[in-house]
């Protein structure tokens, strides 16, 4: 019988997703300034962003039905999910690399799911900064009632799962393409963009865009069809937009690794 | 004699890394992909503004001027290369040490390198941004203002390395400087009015802003390039010149003080 058919594997699986998770913290924190700067970098980033849109806002108060409040939401959610992907599950944007390099074997001889063991053995400590930055611009602008907690923890679920799916999809390009790392980086770094900003803005082909192929749009308008008033459609929308990434990110994966070649760097997990 | 040879030194150091610069032509061209994606959502965003506020102008901007401000002032920011990064594996190397005995002065040599890259990243940039521009908003109203950007760019991007150099220096004692150079492109990105001209910023801050460097870099080129007939040219120069000069000086101060303190790890 093998350790998953065993009873309990469920718990032992959890148990070994948090370990994973504490240890990469505990590693990070050994360089204490440097985690420090690393995150306090990153709440800066974002920072002068809300700086942006804070004197975006007081020159034009309202843009195609969205306010500052909506903006501000939108910034918690989308660097909220990116943040929360890249914290806990760090790897998800370095799966092409790691496939063109051959440094899949080390994850390949251990007996955990190979998916889950790539995704969650890195952890990005700038990535905490967007997570710190997340939660207290919705301290300042969210909802903080118990349905407005929930909507919000809703929201960051959803967008998370899009981040860390769309992410794989693009990535597993290197099972087929080979060297796509430049390619699938351009495609993530576009659907980070585009959540950046309302889709209130775009109109035509660019919606378009925002729905299908980069699915920016299902998260940037989390703040107006979840937090601000919920819309069933949209919702059923983006529970099937999660759907579809989560089923096809992990069908993918597992097909593009049965062509998966061997390198012959040595690795090791402790 | 003297002088001369000395200038034909980094003559060819400029020539190098502008020869080196141009094998990744192809490679600078897909990165500056992302140059487009910003570009296309600014004129989303600046499109549904105007249209919101119902004005030919906003701040003395018409649409077509604040688009090819921001291709300007994008091009330019993207054409930038990291000083800090630089700098912060020299010393973690140990390169430096080689650096320092050759017979060039330091910031002399980072300054040809950082031109020469500035000069082949700063036309793949124009060159895409451009022809955005003239397919989706048509030429430029002020044609005569993108003449002079050439100089008022140059005077830009030196006042930018001069800034940079002053922090990327810090690595002489604390190795690492990315995090504050990633506060200062903040402030350029903001206050230095890269990502909106400084006119569209409340009074109070518009006046702050005007005392600041920070203005020097990108927005007194853009501004020239799409409003030639608002910008006194000589004054604007004068600006830079001086910002120049003052920061050249704490970067060579800085650079004396440091060499003496540098502990050099590896080599």
């Amino acid at each position: 019988m093998s350790d998953y058919a065993m009873p309990g594997k469920s718990k032992r699986l959890l148990w070994f997703v948090w370990a994973c998770w504490k240890s990469n913290l505990l590693g990070a924190m050994e360089f204490r300034l440097s985690f420090l700067l690393m995150a306090g970098t990153m709440l800066i980033n974002d920072v002068v962003w809300i700086i942006f849109w804070g004197l975006y806002f007081r020159r034009f108060p309202v843009v195609n039905g969205w306010e500052l409040q909506d903006v501000m939401m939108l910034w918690a959610v989308s660097a909220g999910g990116v943040g929360l992907m890249s914290t806990l599950f760090g790897n998800s944007s370095r799966i092409a690399g790691l496939v063109v390099s051959g440094q899949l074997d080390v994850y390949l001889s251990q007996p955990k799911p190979v998916l889950l063991h790539v995704l969650i053995s890195r952890m990005s400590i700038s990535a905490i900064g967007d997570v710190a930055f997340s939660l207290l611009v919705y301290g300042f602008y969210g909802d903080r009632s118990l349905i407005g907690l929930a909507k919000f923890g809703l929201a960051l679920a959803l967008a998370t799962l899009i981040f860390i799916f769309f992410t794989v999809v693009v990535n597993c390009l290197a099972f087929w393409l080979g060297g796509t790392d430049g390619l699938s980086a351009q495609l993530f770094n576009a659907l980070v963009t585009f959540t950046t900003y309302p889709t209130g803005i775009f109109r035509g082909a660019g919606k378009l865009l925002l729905f299908t192929v980069v699915p920016a749009g299902f998260i940037s308008y989390l703040p107006i069809g979840l937090l601000r008033d919920a819309d069933p459609l949209f919702m059923l929308g983006v529970v099937g937009v999660v759907g579809v990434l989560t089923v096809g990110g992990i069908w993918l994966f597992y097909t593009g690794l049965k062509r998966y070649t061997s390198g012959n760097m040595m690795g090791l997990r402790r | 004699m003297n002088a001369l040879t000395k200038t034909f030194k980094y003559v060819y150091i400029g020539r190098i890394t502008l020869r080196n610069q141009l094998a990744y032509v192809v490679d600078f061209l897909v990165r500056s992909l992302f140059l487009l994606l910003i570009l296309y959502i600014f004129l989303q965003l600046w499109r549904t503004t105007y249209a919101g506020e119902g004005t030919a102008t906003i701040a003395g901007y018409s649409f077509r001027q604040l688009m090819w401000y921001l291709v300007v002032t994008e091009s330019m920011t993207l054409a930038c290369p990291s000083l800090c990064t630089k700098l912060e594996e020299e010393v973690k190397s140990g390169d430096v040490a080689i650096k320092l005995v050759r017979p060039i002065h330091f910031i002399a040599f980072h300054y040809t390198e950082y031109m020469s890259e500035v000069a082949i990243r700063f036309t793949v940039n124009s060159v895409l941004g451009g022809m955005l521009g003239l397919a989706v908003l048509g030429p430029p109203e002020h044609a005569i203002g993108f003449l002079w950007l050439p100089v008022v760019a140059f005077a830009g991007f030196t006042l930018n390395f001069m800034l940079g150099m002053t922090i990327a220096l810090s690595a002489f004692w604390v190795e690492e400087t990315r995090g504050l150079e990633f506060v200062y492109n903040k402030f350029l990105f903001t206050v230095g009015g890269m990502l909106m001209p400084i006119e569209l910023f409340p009074e109070a801050l518009q006046h702050v802003v005007r005392w600041l460097p920070l203005q020097g870099v990108v927005y007194a080129p853009a501004k020239t390039a799409v409003a030639f007939d608002s910008v006194d040219v000589p004054s604007l120069l004068l600006m830079q010149a001086g910002w120049i000069v003052v920061f050249g000086l704490i970067a060579a101060a800085v650079y004396l003080r440091g060499v003496k303190k540098l502990n050099v790890n590896g080599g």
